[in-house]
Formats: structure tokens, C-alpha cells, sequence
């Protein structure tokens, strides 16, 4: 599974929080600068809810059907580890 | 005092740009040094320009006044604030006198007692002694002043009786009763410099003088409601509350409005059971100390057309009183009865909606199987995701913030009348207008809006014009230039055909000009939002999915739902209604479920900009309604669904793990700039994938590709890709 394709229908909402400025968000916000255009593209109608506060974990949820949401953390972790995380989270 | 503005006539043509230099004698003065004065042998650092009233205010000696009044242009005619400053041969003024360096002031001798007491004798000897009838009674500056500082009799005797000045009708909000009027002039201030009503004015002089408008005519503000605060007598009182509560009979609850999205802080005055006045509340970042009349007045209809039981609609169309427990099986019973499966299950959120109510509301119907979470906007737009998205909050709210606005050197106002939509936002612009060289543009329908601005047209294609610099004019020019340049779109551009246009236009508009617009230390593109529900609805993502907008719903949630389209509900599906008002909503409701109103309810309230805050409950609900969200907890225990929180705690740790800014209180939590960057990208409509067959095609994807967001994708991955899908 990777960021240039559909994901699975089953998957109806992702929601990335992090912190604006925290060190702990660094690589979150990287993925996202990096790969939000690319999801958005390949998934135009699933919203993915970007919510930024200061000094909060970085964390990223996916809400699947029924309302089964699942979580991931994502503090302190390089782009690159964000990535295979989402990719786990999104795949489960 | 009246010079201020008189340069600056009321505004409604293009024309009065050109004097945009000089609107005011005066404008505010850079903050300067500090200086060190003595007051009352205390010494006091204040900012250079400060008045010497605000120097004894810092040095902790309170000064009795009138006239003053910090956000109004200063008018030194009450002299009440008289004090005595070493070396000056007569007791000075002191909110007329400016505080000077090493100045050695005394607010407490001999001197100061008897000019103050002077002073009080002559403002008494023309005040009529009608305390015990008067409304301002137990609030009156007057009165409590006249008790510290005045005198136990008078040596004054007008053998003719007290002067006489008739009443003045200023329309339905202020009630007048000018002969306690002290001509302290703050009403007229008020209305010049901050409502925009430059006909209110004085006439006469000296005792003759009169606070009027000359001719008969009302006062046609909606921040008229404003004066009756500022009124240190009961010269202006309110009509809507004259003599219905003593103040000290009232119990007060500071809450926040929801009646326009701006969030004005309140503070709510109840006795017993009843809301009996709303008061703004001081907060320099939301609605400085100015409410709209609307938040002012519109409580009385807290009164009236209230749901007070749970009602179920009988087989003869009418409405039925039932318990609760009755109610929610009768839900749960047409729920199966219509056999509604996913998006079939639909919920629809109105204009007061509290986030926490949201938030329940919408786990609930998600784990029914359903996306279809729609709102009230006009016509359709409501069943479909908004035009701007809802993945960045930086689309959807005032990114420039409330107070920012004053910083902002042009400001182009898309499809929005911040007059109507946001009254106490527009007083900002205009005093930013008549403080500073400010300039307006509007696209959108014309309209009156206290400050000079100049008219590029009524259409998106007006505005295509403008942004591709082909319209000339000093608006054009001065918006080239500006360095805080501010974009406001009315959120009724998400509920217009050409809404999509528009943001799409603004985002590659805002992205063209690089740095200008959206950078670290500025961010100018804002949408206005009216409604006080929907930042919350977008921040908590309760937005149909795109599969839901063709769904014919078969089950239908309205919760606070009163200005949607009755023609959108199909005729055989079940209808909950839950709110406080037996309006449009409940009308087409199979079962009413009676909620609280904003005063009734500890709710969440995230305003324009994304500033959450908290209302408090003032008043308990009427009847058997109860909490909003605990209605829809108690609904989701009797559907059988399972939501994994008990007590409000629970509820509010949930906002936190949906966006943690939803419980940060009182504070507002920006947008990055790469995020709000992101955001705008994504608003630029891409022409290659617009529906669902371009959106299929690989050839327009890789066109988009190559096109539209520029990825470095290797050739060969292009070419394998469409190979796969064929296969």
C-alpha cells in the first residue's frame, strides 16, 4: 500500500494532529507537506482533517466504516517512520 | 469633541477614498518612550501620549468620570476627573491632559475634594431626583459618585424648577429620558466614531445644550444597544428591559454569544428562571467591549415557542406530549421501521448546534454505518461537502484574527456585509478606517457599511477582473502596495454557484503573489463565517461524504435545523427534530426532542477565527428539556450503539483527540504556513479531474500530475501505471 493510489473504500476519514511548531511534530509535519497532495489527489472526497494546536502529540487517526476509528502515535518519529506508521494504520 | 469625525462624513460613494489621508485630525500616535510621573507621591511609568487619568488609573488612584471613556475620543467636558498637579495654578482635567514627565499629580487633597464637589452640585442641581423610578437605579455612575464625592445639600435654587428637555425617540432599543441627561456626550462619540451614526450630535450650549438628532429620526445602528452601557445616568436606558429587574436582584453568568459566529463574549443576567438582559463583556480580542443588538436583545425569544416535552407526531398529524423513554423507543421503533441502512441514516446540524453535541452526534451516526452528516446552508449546499474543505482549518476561518483586522492596510471584501454578518467586526474596520489610511474594496452586492470603500462589481467575473489587475482605480493601486493586505469572503460563497469559482480563483490569486498575502507573519485570506455552529461543524469535520449527497435519506436527525429546506426532505422518511424552538425544524419532525438554548447549556462555541470558548449555563431549561448532548448519549443507548464516553469529561476528552484545540478555551490556535499553504492548494480547482469520469481517468491524473501539483514522478512509473489499470 502506498500514498499513490486509492485507499480502500472502507477507510472514511484520516485526522493528523500535531503541534505547529514542536520538534515532536517535525517529521508529521514533513509527511504532510509531503504527501497530503499526493492523498488528497488519489482520494478526493475522503477528508483528511489537518488540526494543528501547540505542544500536542503528534498523532494520526483513521476512522474506517461503522465508526471504528484506530490511532497511531506519532511523536518524535522522522518523516520516514510517519510514513510506514500511516501506511500500517491505513492498511490495518 | 465633535472635530474627530467631521472630516469624515458618512461614506457610501467611491469618492471618499481620495480622502482617505485625512479622515481624522489625528491618528493614533506611535507608541513611544515611556515616561515617569508622581502621583499621589507613588512614582508611575506610563507610555508617552498616555493621559494623565490613565497614569492615576496605573498608579492605583481612581479618578471619578464621566465623559471618559477609554475606547472613545477624549471630550473634557464633565469635569469630574479634576486633579491637582504641583505648580499649576487651577486643578486640571485629566483625561484632557496629557501625562507629562516628572509631573507631581495629587488625586486626593483638599483642592481635588472641593472641585469635585463643586462639580457634582452643578451636574445634580439640573438632575432630577427620580432615582427610586429610574432603571439605571443601583448602576448609575452618577449616583454612586454623588454618594463619595458630592455634597449632603445644594446652594442652588432655580426659581423657574429644573431644566426641562424633551424625550428623544430613538427606535426600539434605547429608551430615553433626557432630562437626566449630564451632557457628558459619550453617546454621541459612540455613535460617530464606532456605530457609524453621524447624525447623532448636540445642539445648544451651555445649559441649552441638547443630545439629539436635530431632526426626529431613530438611531439606525444595530450596535445602538451599546449607548445604554456607555450612559453613566438613566438618560439612555433600555426599552426592552425598562423596569423589569433591580441589579442587584440579578444573578450573572459569563458566557459567550452564539446568535452570529463571532463568539461576543456576554454576560448573561438572570433571576430565577428567566434571562432578563444580556451585557457584553470585556475580551480586547473578540468583540472589545461592544455586542450587536441582536446579542443584546434578542433574549425575549428565549420566552416564547419553546419545546418543553418530548412530542410524537400522532396518526392524525398532531403532535402528542410524551416521556422520554416513550419518545426515544419511538425513534428507535422508526429508525427500523424505515429500514434505513448507511447513508440512508442522515443527520442534519443547524445554526446554534454546541460542539459537544456535534461531536456525540456525529460518533453516533458513524457507527450506524452512515457518512451523511449535513448542515442547514442554503438551497443544497448543506448535503454536499463545503467548496472550501474542511482539511485545514485555515479555509474555513478569519486566519488575519479579530484584532488583526486593525492591522490590515486594504481589505477586499468578497460576497459579505460584515455589517450584517459580524456587527462588531465592522465597527473595527471602521475605526480602523478612520485611524488609519485603510482602504476597502468590495466584490458583492452593494451595500451600507459605515466606512468609504470602493464597488469592483457584483460577480465572480468582477472579481476575476480585479485579481487579474486589469480594473484601475485608487483601490487597485493602494491594494498593489499594501503590505497587510486582507481577502474576506462571506461564507455564503460556500453557498453560491459560483463559490467554488470564487475560492478556487482567491487560492491561485493568493498563491501568485508569493509572499504578499499568506506568510509567516500575516496570513490574509479569511473567510468570514455567520453561523455560529459551523466552524465547529468543519473543525470537528461533520460534513457528508461525497457517496452521501445522492443518497435519498430515509431516516433524518435535525438537530437545531430550522433554516433547512423543507422541499429536501422526502416525504416518507422518519424526522427527529431536536432544538429549542418549535420553528421550521420541528415542524417536520415524526418526534420532537426538547434541547437547551445557548444561555441553558455548558457548551463549547468555536468562533470565526477558531477560537474555542466556553458558554455557561445561566438559566436551568424549561419543562423536561435537557442537554443536548446528553439527549443524543441517551438516543445512542436505546439505538443499541456503543459511544465510549458516560460524563462530559468523557465528551470533552473525545473533542481533544478530534482537535485539541476544541478544548483549549479562550485561545486560538493558528494555522502553520505550510499547512495553510497546503490548504490553498487544494482549493485551486484542477481543471483535469472536475467529475467523476475525468477524476477516473489515468490520463488526466497524470496530467494533473505533470500539471497541476508538478510532482517529480519518475517516467517509468507513469508509463506502468495505466498498463496495470488495463490489465
Amino acid at each position: 500500500m502506498s500514498f499513490s493510489k486509492a485507499f480502500s473504500p472502507a477507510l472514511r476519514e484520516i485526522r493528523i494532529l500535531c503541534s505547529q511548531t514542536g520538534a515532536a511534530s517535525a517529521g508529521t509535519r514533513q509527511f504532510i507537506t509531503s504527501k497530503y497532495p499526493a492523498i488528497k489527489q488519489h482520494n478526493p472526497d475522503l477528508p483528511v482533517l489537518i488540526r494543528e494546536a501547540s505542544g500536542t502529540p503528534a498523532r494520526v487517526f483513521a476512522r474506517f466504516e461503522m465508526g471504528v476509528e484506530k490511532h497511531v502515535e506519532l511523536d518524535n518519529l522522522s518523516a520516514k517512520d510517519v510514513e510506514s506508521k500511516v501506511v500500517t494504520l491505513l492498511g490495518s | 469633541m465633535l472635530r474627530i469625525v467631521a472630516s469624515a462624513s458618512r461614506p457610501s460613494s467611491v469618492s471618499l477614498l481620495s480622502v482617505a489621508h485625512r479622515r481624522n485630525l489625528s491618528s493614533t500616535s506611535a507608541r513611544q518612550a515611556d515616561i515617569t510621573l508622581t502621583v499621589d507621591g507613588k512614582e508611575v511609568t506610563v507610555p508617552q501620549g498616555s493621559a494623565l487619568i490613565q497614569a492615576c488609573e496605573a498608579a492605583g488612584s481612581p479618578i471619578p468620570r464621566f465623559c471618559y471613556h477609554d475606547r472613545l475620543a477624549i471630550a473634557g467636558n464633565c469635569r469630574m476627573c479634576l486633579v491637582e498637579v504641583a505648580r499649576s495654578p487651577k486643578p486640571v482635567a485629566s483625561c484632557a491632559a496629557p501625562a507629562m514627565p516628572g509631573a507631581v499629580v495629587f488625586t486626593n487633597t483638599p483642592l481635588v475634594h472641593e472641585a469635585r464637589e463643586g462639580v457634582m452640585e452643578f451636574l445634580l442641581s439640573n438632575h432630577p431626583l427620580d432615582c427610586p423610578i429610574c432603571d439605571q437605579g443601583g448602576e448609575c455612575d452618577l449616583q454612586d459618585q454623588s454618594i463619595r464625592y458630592g455634597s449632603d445639600r445644594t446652594r442652588f435654587h432655580e426659581i423657574a424648577g429644573k431644566r426641562a428637555v424633551s424625550n428623544k425617540d430613538l427606535g426600539p432599543i434605547v429608551k430615553t429620558s433626557m432630562n437626566r441627561c449630564i451632557q457628558c456626550t459619550r453617546c454621541v462619540r459612540f455613535a460617530n466614531e464606532v456605530a457609524g451614526v453621524e447624525d447623532l450630535g448636540t445642539t445648544g450650549r451651555g445649559n441649552d445644550l441638547q443630545i439629539g438628532m436635530y431632526v426626529e429620526k431613530m438611531m439606525d445602528s444595530e450596535l445602538s444597544g451599546n449607548v445604554i452601557d456607555l450612559c453613566p445616568v438613566g438618560a439612555l436606558t433600555s426599552k426592552p428591559y425598562a423596569m423589569q429587574a433591580r441589579p442587584w436582584e440579578l444573578k450573572t453568568t459569563e458566557s459567550v454569544d452564539v446568535l452570529d459566529a463571532l463568539g461576543s463574549n456576554i454576560r448573561v443576567d438572570s433571576r430565577g428562571v428567566q434571562v432578563m438582559r444580556v451585557q457584553p463583556r470585556t475580551n480586547d480580542n473578540v468583540n472589545e467591549e461592544w455586542i450587536s443588538d441582536k446579542t443584546r436583545y434578542a433574549y425575549d425569544g428565549l420566552r416564547f415557542q419553546r419545546l418543553t416535552t418530548p412530542l410524537i407526531k400522532g396518526p392524525d398529524n398532531r403532535f402528542v406530549t410524551a416521556s422520554w423513554p416513550d419518545a426515544l423507543a419511538a425513534i428507535a421503533a422508526g429508525l427500523n421501521q424505515t429500514g434505513a441502512k448507511g447513508n440512508e441514516i442522515k443527520a442534519i446540524a443547524g445554526h446554534l448546534a454546541d460542539t459537544e453535541t456535534l461531536v456525540v452526534l456525529k460518533d453516533l451516526i458513524n457507527r450506524l454505518g452512515s457518512d451523511n452528516l449535513a448542515s442547514d446552508l442554503e438551497g443544497k449546499y448543506g448535503n454536499a461537502p463545503p467548496v472550501h474543505g474542511i482539511d485545514v482549518r485555515s479555509n474555513y476561518s478569519f486566519n488575519s484574527t479579530i484584532a488583526g483586522v486593525e492591522s490590515a492596510d486594504a481589505i477586499l471584501l468578497v460576497g459579505t456585509n460584515p455589517r450584517h454578518e459580524a456587527a462588531v467586526l465592522n465597527s473595527r474596520i471602521r475605526k480602523s478606517w478612520l485611524h488609519t489610511d485603510l482602504v476597502v474594496g468590495m466584490v458583492g452586492t452593494r451595500a451600507d457599511t459605515t466606512y468609504g470603500f470602493e464597488h469592483l462589481g457584483e460577480d465572480a467575473k468582477a472579481l476575476e477582473k480585479f485579481l487579474s489587475g486589469k480594473v484601475k482605480g485608487e483601490f487597485a493601486e493602494r491594494w498593489a502596495q499594501a503590505k497587510r493586505p486582507l481577502i474576506m469572503v462571506g461564507s455564503s460563497m460556500a453557498e453560491h454557484a459560483d463559490g467554488e469559482a470564487v475560492f478556487g480563483m482567491l487560492a491561485r490569486y493568493v498563491a501568485a503573489t508569493g509572499e504578499r498575502i499568506v506568510r509567516e507573519d500575516w496570513n490574509g485570506f479569511n473567510v468570514l463565517q455567520r453561523v455560529a455552529s459551523r466552524p465547529a461543524l468543519y473543525e470537528t469535520g461533520f460534513v457528508p461524504s461525497r457517496a452521501a449527497t445522492s443518497t435519498t435519506p430515509k431516516f433524518i436527525f435535525l438537530l437545531n435545523a430550522d433554516e433547512v429546506d423543507p422541499a429536501s426532505i422526502p416525504a416518507d422518511a422518519f424526522v427527529v427534530y431536536q432544538g429549542h424552538h418549535g420553528d421550521r425544524g420541528a415542524a417536520l419532525a415524526d418526534v420532537c426532542l426538547p434541547g437547551c438554548a445557548y444561555t441553558e447549556k455548558s457548551s463549547t462555541w468555536v468562533n470565526t477565527e477558531g477560537r474555542s470558548q466556553l458558554g455557561r449555563a445561566a438559566v436551568p431549561p424549561p419543562g423536561a428539556a435537557r442537554e443536548d448532548w446528553k439527549i443524543v448519549r441517551a438516543l445512542s443507548e436505546v439505538l443499541g450503539v456503543d459511544l465510549p464516553y458516560e460524563d462530559l469529561v468523557g465528551v470533552r476528552d473525545r473533542m481533544w483527540a478530534i482537535s485539541p484545540s476544541l478544548v483549549r478555551w479562550d485561545g486560538l490556535e493558528g494555522t502553520s504556513l505550510e499547512v495553510a499553504k497546503a490548504g490553498l492548494g487544494s482549493l485551486m480547482s484542477n481543471f483535469y479531474q472536475t467529475d467523476v469520469v475525468s477524476r477516473a481517468s489515468v490520463t488526466m491524473a497524470q496530467c494533473t500530475r505533470a500539471f497541476v501539483t508538478r510532482e517529480k514522478t519518475s517516467l517509468e512509473g507513469l508509463g506502468k501505471e495505466p498498463l496495470q489499470a488495463h490489465a
